[in-house]
């Protein structure tokens, strides 16, 4: 039967903290890129090997987007990006590893049926994982805006309207519309990963539980991987790149104003915010 | 191993690519139908969380409706604007 829990489930406790299933998978990605950053970065050379200009691969396609859409500041969040992007990859691919999901303690469910807990389970299939994500970037964005156009600017931008009798109207609107990034952001990730477990355990189940035939066995479950591995791509690159847009158009959106109590801050290479009167 | 690359110019060897605002629009894309839906959500969820705790059903949820539809429309004028900047 297949069984895919909603929520994480509890693996052990430590004191008050409850360690499930989604946080292990979450530090095993952790621990894979501190392994391969380490191991690339006292070895990196100027001509790069093959396993250098692979681990280079993603971090350079990833720079030169930011570096094309990231305005002159480009290089104060690459990073942030890089990281996020890579962690989210990390987290999305280990989970179509064998024996993530599927090895673990077999349990009974609150209706007697047997069912698996596993150790191991892909980090983003677990809200938490993906709104702690996506409040990083929230604060990011806001501290980023905050940086750039002094606190008082920023404030001013969010909650004063023009023309500013339109203020109690505007505010509020704008208000749930900066709250929907927030959530839009955790939900999307959390959403396809986890209908990504579901597809997966239900193909696996179908084609080798109730009709057993030895090619469809391999087949369907590997079509469906190989597309999970793709929407894994997908998805940590819209994340990482709806995080670097929401940072570009908080650094640049205030200039538009002319708000002259902050630091100097210079055009964005592309104009990522043009038009004046955002709420 | 340089993790961002400390330079515009490409690496000798490698080809020059025109850095693209594409990528960042397809992800624009993605973002504005789910944050169309969860501004809509988000605005009864909040009117209806006022109106029990003040018990004026249904002055909060009707407002809250009409300010969270307002909110997905300014996301949709916020994305476009953003877009077409680019």
């Amino acid at each position: 039967m297949v069984h895919v829990e909603i929520a994480a489930e509890k693996l052990f406790g430590l004191g008050p903290l409850a360690v499930t299933n989604s946080m292990v998978g979450a530090l095993l990605a952790s621990i894979v890129l501190l392994f391969i950053a380490g191991r690339f970065a006292r070895r990196s050379g100027i001509v790069p090997s093959r396993g250098q200009s692979l681990v280079e691969l993603p971090i350079e396609f990833l720079a030169g987007i930011v570096r094309g859409t990231g305005g002159k500041r480009w290089r104060q969040f690459a990073p942030l990006i890089l990281a996020i992007f890579l962690f989210v990859l990390t987290a999305n691919w280990m989970s179509l590893l064998p024996g993530v999901g599927t090895i673990g303690l077999a349990e009974k469910a609150s209706d007697g049926t047997p069912v698996i807990v596993p150790f191991v389970r892909a980090g983003a299939a677990d809200l938490n994982f993906t709104l702690g994500l996506a409040l990083v970037s929230f604060v990011s964005f806001i501290a980023f805006g905050v940086r750039a156009n002094g606190l008082r600017g920023y404030l001013k931008e969010l909650l004063i309207a023009e023309p500013a009798y339109m203020t109690p109207l505007l505010t509020p609107i704008h208000l749930i519309s900066e709250l929907s990034r927030v959530i839009s952001l955790s939900m999307r990730l959390f959403g396809n990963v986890f209908a990504g477990e579901v597809l997966l355990a239900t193909m696996l189940a179908l084609t080798t539980a109730t009709l057993f035939i030895l090619p469809l066995a391999f087949v369907i479950p590997g079509i469906f991987i190989g597309l999970e591995l793709l929407f894994g791509l997908v998805q940590a690159l819209v994340f990482a790149l709806l995080s670097m847009t929401y940072i570009t158009l908080a650094i640049a959106e205030h200039r538009q104003h002319g708000t002259d109590d902050h630091h100097s801050v210079e055009a964005p290479e592309h104009g990522t915010a043009s038009a004046p009167g955002a709420a | 191993m340089a993790m961002v690359p400390d330079r515009d110019e490409p690496r000798a060897g490698r080809p020059e690519t025109e850095p693209s605002p594409r990528p960042a629009n397809w992800a624009l894309a993605f973002d504005l139908g789910l944050r169309l839906g969860i501004s809509v959500a988000l605005g009864l969820g909040l009117g209806l969380l006022v109106d029990s705790w003040l018990h004026t059903s249904p002055i909060f949820i009707l407002t809250g409706m009409v300010l969270g539809i307002a909110a997905a429309m300014y996301t949709i004028w916020d994305v476009a604007r953003q877009s077409m900047g680019r």
